[in-house]
Formats: structure tokens, C-alpha cells, sequence
């Protein structure tokens, strides 16, 4: 590269970054357009099929736009399969769940901070053994657990199996800690209660952590798959996952009985990702940042 | 992390009376009743069924009356099953495999998105890319089992460019890479989160310093981008190592008879034996097995990436 008197000061004052040549670029946005592509048809090809009608949903074409206009995959999924229940259902367990699965977690991590608490130590390693065994090995356990305590096919037993994770707990810990330890000690002074230290200084000052958690939470219990697969029978209290697998099994087994479009089955997926998008859009920052804090260790 | 960890460490003890430790205790009796829920839970629902099915895995389970000792002979039948054995081999491959590819394309991702001055770009591609991790396999499986039946997206592109259609769900050639391939589509996004976020913090003085010495933007990402990252891969590769033969929710949803034998994972196999076939015994010394694996492998990839040299609890 030839440098010349012009143009010096602007390399001096535009700093650095995008000094990759023309055919390192081409190439660059030749890779980032092909994974656009991959990432997004496959979207819109979904939505499309779910807003097409019957007949033409099972049409064998390249679908990115809706042929024929037609809701009718959204009112048949909605009411002849019952998803409005299975919506339901994922809503009250998920929203139960989050909400006390958050309070747990927050008081689980607030006494991992606890700074000369006895058997703080003890404590912290009993919570991150939980997170070295893996759980799901422990599925035909978990089945007999259940039966014995009554929880098959109840919403109890689907809010309880799951209710507390370590991750969550060891996340509120981490936010809990960038919380000024002077400010606790002065309400210790005052002859504070530790729960009103909790209350009125800990958790007010973490409220970009208890969000992250409480969406983080959230999308899990919203896409449990395996909890309600083992512990539900009944379809009445099928959760929007269940159904979901139900519908893209293999025809032929639940011929005879009804027949599902295709513009139906991918309407069903489009219902259950909307919580999910508009979580997305609302929570974005506080979701990265939960994930970003998560994944590093500490 | 680490300096905030300073300020909260004990800091020495003073010597102790005689019952200063039960005072103690005492006053921290509110902290301990906060915790006790979170104890209560995990006895019940984490450690009674590991440890119920430690206790299941020597006996044969079943319906009525107690459960007989049969020592190892759980053990021998699972150790003995070629499909247990199947299962292992694949969740070993596809559980490997698909992690390195995951880890290799969120890292290309990452660079290359990284180069992007237009934001609108760059966020575009970001959130299409991340949106898929925050959906359940239900819906991703549901999706690609749509896109690539017979008569789905894929097929009918290739039938309009004159090519035939592939058995995508019809032969067990193509069980691994369609399951490898959803896959990464499902997850990379996350890790290229991760991963950006790391090249982000990057000093912009340390690329200026760089430039003068005259060193091209593919020195830049050799020599500071990618040793920038690198601690953030060595995390995923830990965490992803716990989950490597722990893959259900994606077979369960993407298998079809032809593909089921290719892709069978452990926990699916462990599924089928316990919950399908109702053999409690089978289901839960295969589960102990994995169990152990998956701590050795654990800790070995632990061990390897150096991972706990710094931690501080």
C-alpha cells in the first residue's frame, strides 16, 4: 500500500476497522448474505404455508409468499386440535414457574453472598454439584418420583419438576455481587432484617439480573419438552410442546381421524414462537445479558 | 468478577470462644430458612432420583411388590445391547461433531459479521441468527421436518432446477447430517452472541497499534481477534461438553424409522427402555453408565482447557 501525503491524516483520524481489501469483502458479505438466506426462508416459508388455505398449503412449490390468503389453518389448529388449550396451559405453568423459580433463585443467590455466613462454602458446592449431574439421565427416576408423589397429569408436578436451577442461582449471585457491600452493612447498622436488606436494597439494585433470569426462565419452561412428555397422559393438560410433536409425527398414524393440513401444523408453530418473538423484541438486552454473564465463569 | 469476588471473601477469623459458632448460626438463622427451599428442592427432585436410580439399576423393578437384587445383571444386558451400543457410538460422533461444527461456524459468523460497519446489516443478521436458539426443538423439528419432506421447500427447489429429490427423512445416510445441520442452525447464533460480545470489548488502540506496524486485517483477526475469543470457545467447549450424550429433545422430534437407527442417542435409548418399555432396570443402569461417562468426559475437558485453574467459589 502506497502511502501518500493525502492521505495519512485520514487514516490518522478514521481509525482502522474495515482495512479488509475488496475481494476479502466481496467474499466476506458473499458468506454473510448465503447464511441470511438459510437462516430466513426456512422462516418465511413457514409463515407462509400457515397463511395459505387448505389445498394450496399441500401445493408442491417453493412457498415464500401465502397462496390463496386464508386464516383457516390458524381457526382449524386453534379449536379442532385444541391448541388454544395447550396455549393455555404452557402459559399458566410457564408463568407460575418463572415467577416463583425467580424469588427461589434470588433468595439462593443473595445467601451465596452472604459474606462470613457459616457453611457458605458448603453451601455454594452442594448448589454446583446440582449443575455437574445431568438431570435429564435421571428421566425414568424422575417418572417414578412422580408417580409416587401423585404429580402425574397435574399442573403441580409440571410446575415443580424444574422449578429450581443452579444457572439461575449462580446468575443472581453474580449480579448480587456487583451490589456495594457498604450499602448492606449500613442497614445492618440501622437494625435492618436481613429480608429487609433483600427486599429494599439487594433486589432493587439487580432489576437488569431478575429480568434476564425471569426471561430466561421463562423461555425454558415456555419450551419444556421432556418434563411434560414423561408426566402427562392426559390431553387436557398437554402443554403447546406436546402438541406440537404430536403434529409433525408421521401421518399415518393418526389417519382416519382427521385430516391436517400442512398450512395447519406450521400454524401451530407460528403460535407458539409469537410469546416468544415478542419477548425477544421487549427483552432483548436483558436476555444477551443474562446469556453473556451465564456463559462466563465466576 | 474476580475483584468483587475479593471484596465478599471472609476475611480472617478471629479466635473463637466456646459457642460463638452456634451465635452465629443464630443470627444468621433468617439466611438459612431463605436457602431451605432451594435444599428441599434439590433433595427431592436432583439427588433422591439419582440416587433412586442407582438403587433401580440393581434390582428388577417391578409393578407389584418389592424390588428383587439382581446384582450386575441390569449392567450386563445394557453393556451387551447392540442398540445401547449403537447409542453410544452415535451420541459420541453426532454429539462431537456437532459441537465443533457449531463452535467452527459461530466463530467464522462471528469474524465476519464483525467486519460489518452498516448496523442495520449487522443487527439483521444477528437476530435471524440468534432467534432459532430461543425456540424449542418442537418447533425447529417441526419446521425442518416440513422443509425437507418430500414435497417441502428444499425438494421443490431442486425438482424446478431439474434435480432429483433427496430422502432427507427416508434414508439413514442422510440421519447425521440433517440431524448436524438443524442443528447448528438452531444453536450457532448463541455462540456467535457469546463470542461477539468478547471481540467487542476489544481495545480500539490495540488494532491502531497493530496498523502501524502495517499488519493486514487477516493478521488483525489471526493475532487478535481469534486469541480475544479463544477463552469464551474453551467456556462453550466445557459447557457443550457436559450436553455431548445428552441430545434428546432433536431425535425424539427429527427421527423416522429409516434414520432412527443412524441418529438413536443414549438418552433416547434410555427413554425407550424405561418410559416406553416400562424396563425401569435397563433404562436406569444405562443411565448410570452414561452418568459416569458424562463426568469423565467432564472432567477431562476440564482438565484439558485448563478451565478450573481460576475459578474462585
Amino acid at each position: 500500500m502506497k502511502a501518500s501525503f493525502f492521505d495519512r491524516p485520514e487514516q490518522v483520524s478514521k481509525p482502522l476497522r474495515n482495512q479488509m481489501n475488496p475481494l476479502e469483502r466481496a467474499i466476506n458479505w458473499l458468506l454473510l448474505v448465503a447464511v441470511f438466506l438459510i437462516m430466513i426462508l426456512p422462516m418465511i416459508n413457514v409463515l407462509a404455508i400457515s397463511l395459505s388455505s387448505n389445498a394450496a398449503s399441500q401445493v408442491a412449490d417453493v412457498t415464500l409468499w401465502p397462496r390463496d390468503f386464508s386464516t383457516e389453518g390458524y381457526t382449524f389448529i386453534w379449536n379442532a386440535q385444541n391448541l388454544g388449550r395447550a396455549f393455555y396451559n404452557s402459559s399458566l405453568v410457564s408463568l407460575t414457574g418463572t415467577v416463583l423459580t425467580v424469588m427461589l433463585s434470588a433468595m439462593a443467590g443473595y445467601v451465596l453472598v452472604q459474606r462470613d455466613l457459616p457453611f457458605r462454602k458448603a453451601i455454594a458446592t452442594g448448589i454446583l454439584v446440582t449443575m455437574m449431574i445431568p438431570g435429564d439421565l435421571t428421566l425414568v427416576s424422575i417418572f417414578s418420583l412422580n408417580k409416587a408423589l401423585g404429580l402425574i397429569d397435574s399442573y403441580t408436578g409440571l410446575i415443580l419438576n424444574g422449578l429450581v436451577s443452579a444457572f439461575s442461582i449462580m446468575l443472581m449471585r453474580n449480579y448480587f455481587l456487583s451490589v456495594p457491600l457498604s450499602l448492606a452493612e449500613s442497614g445492618r447498622i440501622d437494625n435492618a432484617s436481613e429480608m429487609r436488606i433483600f427486599f429494599s436494597i439487594y433486589l432493587p439494585l439487580s432489576l437488569p439480573g431478575l429480568a434476564a433470569i425471569t426471561f430466561l426462565e421463562f423461555i425454558g419452561k415456555w419450551n419444556s419438552f421432556m418434563v411434560p412428555l414423561i408426566i402427562t397422559t392426559k390431553p387436557q393438560l398437554f402443554t403447546l410442546p406436546i402438541i406440537l410433536r404430536q403434529l409433525t409425527q408421521p401421518t399415518d398414524s393418526t389417519s382416519g381421524v382427521l385430516q391436517i393440513y400442512d398450512n395447519a401444523r406450521m400454524a401451530a408453530i407460528v403460535i407458539t414462537v409469537i410469546p416468544l418473538l415478542v419477548l425477544y423484541s421487549l427483552a432483548q438486552r436483558f436476555l444477551i445479558g443474562g446469556l453473556t454473564v451465564g456463559a462466563s465463569k465466576g | 468478577m474476580k475483584t468483587s469476588n475479593n471484596a465478599h471473601a471472609a476475611p480472617a477469623l478471629p479466635p473463637r470462644r466456646k459457642g460463638a459458632l452456634k451465635r452465629k448460626l443464630w443470627q444468621y438463622k433468617s439466611i438459612y430458612i431463605m436457602i431451605l427451599p432451594v435444599f428441599i428442592y434439590f433433595a427431592v427432585f436432583t439427588f433422591y432420583p439419582l440416587g433412586l436410580g442407582i438403587f433401580q439399576s440393581f434390582h428388577r423393578v417391578r409393578l407389584i411388590g418389592a424390588p428383587v437384587f439382581i446384582g450386575i445383571e441390569n449392567y450386563d444386558f445394557v453393556l451387551h445391547d447392540p442398540i445401547f451400543l449403537r447409542s453410544m457410538g452415535n451420541s459420541v460422533v453426532v454429539g462431537t461433531v456437532s459441537l465443533f461444527i457449531n463452535l467452527a461456524v459461530a466463530l467464522v459468523l462471528t469474524l465476519s459479521v464483525n467486519e460489518v460497519r452498516n448496523r442495520l446489516a449487522k443487527s439483521l443478521i444477528q437476530t435471524t441468527t440468534f432467534l432459532p436458539y430461543l425456540f424449542s426443538w418442537t418447533v425447529v423439528g417441526g419446521m425442518w421436518l416440513q422443509i425437507l419432506a418430500h414435497n417441502g421447500m428444499v425438494n421443490n427447489l431442486m425438482a424446478a432446477m431439474g434435480l432429483s429429490r433427496l430422502p432427507f427423512f427416508t434414508s439413514s445416510a442422510w440421519g447425521r447430517p440433517v440431524i448436524l445441520f438443524t442443528n447448528a442452525w438452531k444453536q450457532a447464533g448463541y455462540f456467535m452472541v457469546l463470542m461477539l460480545a468478547s471481540v467487542v470489548s476489544i481495545d480500539p488502540t490495540v488494532y491502531e497499534a497493530a496498523r502501524i506496524d502495517g499488519a493486514s486485517r487477516m493478521k488483525q483477526i489471526r493475532y487478535i481477534i481469534i486469541p480475544q475469543v479463544w477463552p469464551t470457545i474453551k467456556t462453550l467447549l466445557v459447557l457443550g461438553a457436559t450436553g455431548v450424550l445428552r441430545n434428546f429433545d432433536q431425535v425424539l422430534i427429527m427421527s423416522r424409522p429409516a434414520t432412527k437407527d443412524s441418529i438413536r442417542t443414549l438418552l433416547l435409548y434410555i427413554y425407550e427402555e424405561g418410559i416406553t418399555k416400562m424396563k425401569i432396570g435397563t433404562a436406569t443402569a444405562a443411565a448410570s453408565v452414561v452418568m459416569v461417562i458424562t463426568l469423565l468426559i467432564t472432567i477431562t475437558v476440564r482438565k484439558l482447557a485448563k478451565y478450573d485453574q481460576d475459578a474462585s467459589y
